[in-house]
C-alpha cells in the first residue's frame, strides 16, 4: 500500500506537513518520498510537474491517483482507508459539522499568516508597502484572537473540534506551529499555546517535525509583536 | 430535516452557490433562508453574525451545527444525507480522488478571480499599483488555461462520467467568469461544460435571481 504511494516535499511548507501527518495517522510508513528544495526550483522539476502541472509542493501520487492538494489527499486517505490508524472524521453530525467548519477555516489561517510570513515571497519588491504589511498583521492577529477565543470556549486539552484530534487538527497543527515557529507570543495566546503543547507531543507529530527546525529551532520573529 | 436548516446567501456569490446546489442535489427543499444584499451590507447585520461571527455568507446552520464554510457545508451534507438524492463524492478510489482533487484545486480559481475581481475592495487606493493588476490578470488567465486542459482531456465533467462535489464546488466559479465576459471563443472546452451543467435541474433551481433577465453589469475579464 505505502509502497504505490509517493511524495515530493520541500521544507517551508505547512501543506506538505498535512499530508505526511494524515499518511502518519492512517499508518502509512514506507512509501516513497523525495525532498526538494524550493530555493533550487525542484518543485519545477520534470519528475514534478509529470505529476503536478502547477509545479508545486505536495505532489502525491497512490498508484495512478493524484492527491496533490493536502486536503484532498487528507480526505481521500480518510475515506479509503477508514478502519486504519486513527478516524479523523468523526460519526456524530454535531461533531463533524464543527470538524469540517474548522477545517475549512484553517485555510483563511494560513492565508493570513502566509500573507505575513510570506509578504517578500508573494509581492514583488516595487510593489511592497509598509502600510499594507501592517495592515496584514493587523488581520492575522484579529484571526489569531479568533482562534485563541474558539479553544477558550472549549475544555481543557480541548482539539480544535473538540475532545479528539480530528481531521481539523491534521490541517491546522502545521498552521499554528508555523505561527510559534515565527515569534507568536506564548504569553498573549495561552490557549494556542496549550494546543500547541498536546498536539506536538502526538508520534504522528514528532514522526513528520519539519528537520530544517531540529537544525533551527529559533525561525524568525516576524510575529513577535502580535 | 430541511426545516431545522437555515441558509443566509447572496446572489451570485458562488460560496453561496454551491450550498444552495448542495441542498438540490440532496433534495433538501423547504430550509429557511434569506436573500442578503451584500451590497448594503447586510451580511454584517446581527442575524446573520448570530450564526456567522466573521459576517460572511454563506451562513449556514442545521439545528445547532454551524457549517459556514461552503465547501465544508457541501461535505457535511453529503456525508449527513448520503443516501438521499445524488451521490456526490463517488466511492470508487480513482473517481473519488479525482472529485477531491478537483474540489480542492478549485479553490486557486476562486483565489486567482477573487485577487482581480476584488482589488479594489481590498487594497486601499494609495497602495494599488498597475503592476499587481497585471499579474493578478495573468494569473487568472493561466489559472484557467489548467481548467480549459483538464476539460478538453477529460469530460463531461471534472472527475469524468459523472457531476460531482467537484462540479458542485467549481461550476459557481465559472459561471460568474464567464458572466464577467471570458472569451468562449479562447475557452472552447470551459464553455462547453458550462453549457453542460447549466441546464441541470439544481442549477437552474439555483440560478442567482439577479442574474435572470439583468445582462451583465461588467465585461472585465473579455480581454482575458
Amino acid at each position: 500500500m505505502a509502497k504505490d504511494m509517493t511524495l515530493f516535499w520541500g521544507f517551508g511548507s505547512p501543506p506538505c506537513w498535512r499530508t505526511m501527518i494524515a499518511l502518519e495517522e492512517k499508518n502509512f510508513q514506507g512509501y516513497n518520498q523525495k525532498l526538494l528544495s524550493f530555493d533550487k526550483g525542484e518543485h519545477k522539476s520534470k519528475e514534478v510537474m509529470d505529476i503536478n502541472p502547477r509545479g508545486q509542493l505536495p505532489t502525491f501520487k497512490h498508484g495512478d491517483k493524484i492527491l496533490n492538494e493536502s486536503y484532498a489527499a487528507c480526505m481521500y486517505l480518510e475515506s479509503q482507508f477508514k478502519s486504519q490508524g486513527t478516524q479523523l472524521i468523526p460519526e456524530s453530525a454535531a461533531e463533524q459539522a464543527l470538524m469540517y467548519q474548522r477545517m475549512f477555516e484553517i485555510l483563511t489561517f494560513q492565508q493570513k499568516l502566509y500573507d505575513v510570513v510570506y509578504y517578500e515571497y508573494y509581492v514583488p519588491e516595487g510593489e511592497r508597502l509598509d502600510s499594507a504589511l501592517k495592515r496584514n498583521k493587523e488581520a492575522l492577529t484579529a484571526e489569531l484572537q479568533l482562534w485563541e477565543n474558539y479553544l477558550q470556549k472549549m475544555e481543557t486539552g480541548s482539539y480544535l473540534a473538540g475532545k479528539k484530534f480530528t481531521m481539523a487538527d491534521v490541517v491546522g497543527f502545521p498552521v499554528v506551529a508555523y505561527a510559534f515557529h515565527h515569534g507568536l507570543s506564548e504569553e498573549r495566546y495561552p490557549k494556542l499555546t496549550e494546543y500547541y503543547n498536546l498536539v506536538k507531543e502526538r508520534p504522528s507529530m514528532k514522526a513528520t517535525w519539519p528537520k530544517d527546525w531540529q537544525e533551527n529551532p529559533q525561525g524568525t520573529d516576524k510575529l513577535k509583536d502580535l | 430535516m430541511a426545516q431545522d436548516m437555515t441558509l443566509h446567501w447572496s446572489s451570485g456569490s458562488p460560496p453561496c452557490w454551491r450550498v444552495l446546489i448542495a441542498l438540490e442535489e440532496k433534495n433538501l427543499k423547504g430550509y429557511n433562508q434569506k436573500l442578503l444584499s451584500m451590497e448594503k451590507g447586510e451580511h454584517k447585520g446581527k442575524e446573520t453574525l448570530d450564526i456567522n461571527p466573521r459576517g460572511q455568507v454563506p451562513a449556514f446552520k442545521h439545528g445547532n451545527n454551524v457549517v459556514n464554510e461552503s465547501i465544508a457545508a457541501c461535505l457535511y451534507l453529503e456525508s449527513q444525507f448520503k443516501s438521499s438524492g445524488n451521490k456526490l463524492i463517488p466511492d470508487s478510489a480513482q473517481e473519488q480522488a479525482l472529485t477531491y482533487q478537483r474540489a480542492l484545486e478549485a479553490l486557486n480559481l476562486q483565489q486567482r478571480l477573487a485577487d482581480l475581481a476584488q482589488y479594489t475592495m481590498r487594497v486601499p487606493e494609495a497602495e494599488r499599483h498597475d503592476s499587481a493588476v497585471k499579474r493578478n490578470r495573468e494569473a487568472l488567465a493561466a489559472e484557467l488555461q489548467i481548467w480549459e486542459g483538464y476539460l478538453q482531456k477529460g469530460g463531461p465533467y471534472l472527475a469524468g462520467k459523472n457531476f460531482s462535489m467537484a462540479d458542485v464546488v467549481f461550476f459557481p466559479l465559472i459561471a460568474i467568469i464567464l458572466r464577467f465576459g471570458l472569451s468562449q471563443e479562447k475557452h472552447p472546452s470551459l464553455t462547453r461544460y458550462y453549457n453542460q451543467v447549466k441546464d441541470r435541474p439544481s442549477v437552474k433551481a439555483t440560478w442567482p435571481p439577479h442574474w435572470v433577465n439583468n445582462p451583465p453589469g461588467m465585461d472585465m475579464l473579455k480581454d482575458l
